[in-house]
């Protein structure tokens, strides 16, 4: 009993995966800032800045809708349960789970993150929100597709992450035998987590800051955790269903760093898709990503 | 499209405060989904009535206030100044003087280039060549205070020639850091040119075509891009324009891209400008300025320049006072504002609303007139002369 309290808060539960995935959001930061010439804050900068965050004042706007209040908390805790079920360093965090609770986990963090546009009543916000939706069409697509790749190619109809970790394990990295899906899985990854080329729905330069514009506070934290552990979740994820697997926390920490390195790669040289763009882009990417399912379920 | 689709539309305000732009503006913006249906330009936010100002001080005063009329064309509004009392004077400066100016004036299209490629993208989303230009843009600045001591208002010009001269055991590094902007500019028409992210963001977008340049009397290199060649430096030499081997860079597409190139472009001839007059300076007369009279006979006198967003005017009639009896200041930023503006964003998707405002290097500062809104009706209306006579019988 106590030991799987322990697995679900502590470690590698709740508590690991928040300290991660700031960490990991920190060095992002600092990564990209030495790519840009830039000096970039230290990597303990998301720890200050949720600290900071927490403790100021509430603010609700006179003509938010009510549920301004709770969409970010749902968001944030839809998504960290989305983390509970990846498989961490070889461990699931609830016991085992199945990949498409997982899938679904993450699509109703995103989308609850956009509702919380809504429901603010800004029209950046609003447009945000509306455009966060219409690249969630976009991205969910090649992002099934990969996922459903790995799934399938370990050979298990269920479909639990945890044995897809296994089978990499003993059989090589799946990115290497399904190249095309691993890439639908990558490019669906910057999509998901909002990074260039695909932060559009909070395009700093024409909507302020999208959907959260209106937020403060206590709320913001929420919604910049989400945001931080989406990232770490898609990594974790990324290293069980496609880079190799881990089954001890060095090689998963190692991993995860060295994609945190590749992702702040592909952040720093590339410009801002336009919304019709990314979404030919993304479902592009679905297509090729489709090459590999067929070459999974005619076994060639 | 009627008034009542109009009103149906969704109306997105751009400004006064966004992130989009540094200085307060305002667009009201009408979208239909994510198509721009109408633009209203709403300027006068940055307004301080420089030109009534000006009535008010005498001749040498004046240079410092048209000096902070933009922070980044401080050089060609103080040159353009002091030109046009030389005008009224009659006056001609020394030789060195006009070359000194020029460099500066180059050093200062460099330095408003740069900062136009790392806007541009910014606004695309593209941080890191927007990182990349301000750092390279840092060079420009370092030349600027190895000549006057300052980085953004230098302070060079006076009526009748300049105020310091260019330190000539210094030239050698100047040369230096302008080799290091030309493999810069290379490198950055390179990257404007090549990457596909920011071809799709800028190739046909905010198109203006020839036929509407003249028409809406659009000047700079945004009429340049649209494939007119206008330049006042060529069309009416001043200073040593006339002396130097250079070339006016003119493309045809009238699109973004176009515009960018069109900059990139003339960084290499202001480099090749600035190089010549570099060369030239250590075998001049050592003179840099002659004197100027305090008080002016009545007279009127014009100047016109090139500032790195296009034609300048100055316009001042004396009284035989020492305070200009009038000062009228016609900037790039204006024109190209408020005609072009709604020209450009008709039709084109919101998300590429900042990277065509930004194509057009607006600068509001210089740009804005007075408008009166009354707050309760939301009624607006320009101040004109009577109105302005009948606050001046009330003092």
């Amino acid at each position: 009993m106590i030991e799987s309290l322990v697995r679900v808060l502590v470690y590698p539960g709740v508590g690991f995966i928040v300290f991660f995935s700031f960490l990991y959001s920190g060095i992002f930061r600092k990564i990209s800032a030495r790519m840009q010439h830039r000096i970039g804050p230290p990597i303990w900068q998301p720890f200050f800045d949720i600290l900071k965050l927490l403790g100021k004042e509430d603010i609700k706007p006179e003509q938010a809708k009510i549920g301004y209040t709770f969409w970010p908390f749902v968001a944030m805790i839809s998504i960290i349960t989305a983390g509970l079920l990846t498989p961490i360093a070889g461990v699931v965090p609830l016991g085992n789970s199945d990949i498409v609770v997982l899938i679904y986990f993450l699509v109703f963090g995103s989308l609850c993150l956009y509702l919380s546009g809504f429901s603010s009543s800004n029209p950046f916000a609003v447009i945000g929100s509306v455009r966060g939706i219409i690249q969630m069409i976009g991205y969910e697509f090649p992002f099934v597709v990969s996922v459903a790749v790995a799934a399938l190619a370990s050979g298990r109809l269920l479909l639990f992450p945890a044995a897809v970790n296994m089978y990499q394990i003993s059989n090589g990295w799946l990115c290497l035998s399904f190249p095309f899906a691993a890439a639908a899985f990558f490019v669906s990854v910057l999509a998901k987590v909002e990074i260039p080329p695909f932060h559009i729905p909070e395009a700093h330069q024409e909507i302020v800051s999208g959907y959260y514009t209106e937020y403060t506070g206590k709320k913001l934290a929420m919604i910049l955790i989400a945001h931080m552990v989406k990232l770490f979740v898609l990594i974790a994820l990324g290293i069980a269903l496609f880079f190799g697997g881990s089954l001890d926390i060095l090689t998963f920490i190692a991993k995860g760093l060295v994609l945190v390195f590749v992702v702040s790669f592909f952040r720093v040289i590339l410009a801002r898709f336009r919304i019709d763009h990314a979404l030919k882009f993304c479902w592009v990417f679905g297509f090729v990503g489709m090459i590999d399912l067929f070459r999974v379920l005619l076994g060639f | 499209m009627k008034e009542k689709d109009v009103r149906k539309c969704y109306i997105l305000p751009v400004g006064p405060q966004h992130p989009m732009y540094v200085e307060a503006e305002n667009l009201m913006v009408h979208v239909d989904g994510e198509t721009i249906v109408n633009v209203d330009v709403n300027i006068g936010y940055m307004h301080r009535g420089i030109e009534e100002l000006m009535q008010r001080r005498n001749y040498i005063q004046n240079i410092y206030l048209a000096e902070r009329i933009c922070g980044i064309c401080s050089g060609i509004h103080t040159v353009t100044y002091c030109q046009c009392i030389e005008n009224l004077i009659g006056l001609e400066i020394p030789e060195r003087a006009k070359y000194i100016r020029t460099i500066i004036l180059e050093l200062e299209r460099l330095h408003s280039h740069f900062l136009f490629f790392g806007v541009m993208a910014y606004e695309m989303g593209l941080d890191t060549v927007f990182m990349y230009t301000w750092k390279d843009r840092e060079a420009v600045l370092d030349i600027l205070e190895m000549i006057s001591g300052n980085r953004v208002n230098y302070g060079m010009s006076a009526v009748g020639g300049v105020r310091r001269d260019v330190p000539e055991n210094r030239i050698p590094e100047m040369i230096k850091k302008l080799d290091y902007l030309e493999k810069r500019g290379q490198y950055y028409a390179k990257v404007f040119y090549s990457d596909k992210l920011i071809r799709k963001r800028s190739v046909g977008l905010g198109l203006l075509p020839k036929k509407l340049v003249d028409k809406y009397s659009i000047v700079g290199p945004v009429a340049r891009a649209s494939g007119v060649k206008t330049d006042v430096r060529k069309d009416i030499p001043y200073l040593v324009y006339d002396k130097i081997d250079w070339n006016v860079i003119v493309r045809e597409e009238g699109d973004v891209l176009a515009r960018i190139m069109v900059k990139i472009y003339e960084v290499f001839e202001s480099i090749k400008i600035l190089k010549a007059c570099l060369k030239a300076l250590p075998g001049l007369e050592k003179t840099l300025k002659v004197k100027a009279p305090f008080v002016i006979e009545t007279n009127e006198a014009v100047s016109v320049t090139e500032a790195p967003r296009g034609e300048l005017f100055y316009y001042a009639v004396s009284n035989g006072t020492d305070k200009p009896e009038r000062l009228r200041i016609r900037t790039p930023s204006f024109v190209n504002i408020a005609n072009s503006l709604g020209i450009l964003l008709k039709g084109q998707q919101l998300a590429d609303l900042p990277i065509i405002v930004a194509s057009i290097d607006p600068c509001f500062s210089c740009c804005d007139r007075v408008t009166l809104i009354d707050v309760k009706s939301g009624e607006r209306k320009t101040v004109d002369e009577a109105y302005l006579k009948r606050l001046e019988e009330r003092k």
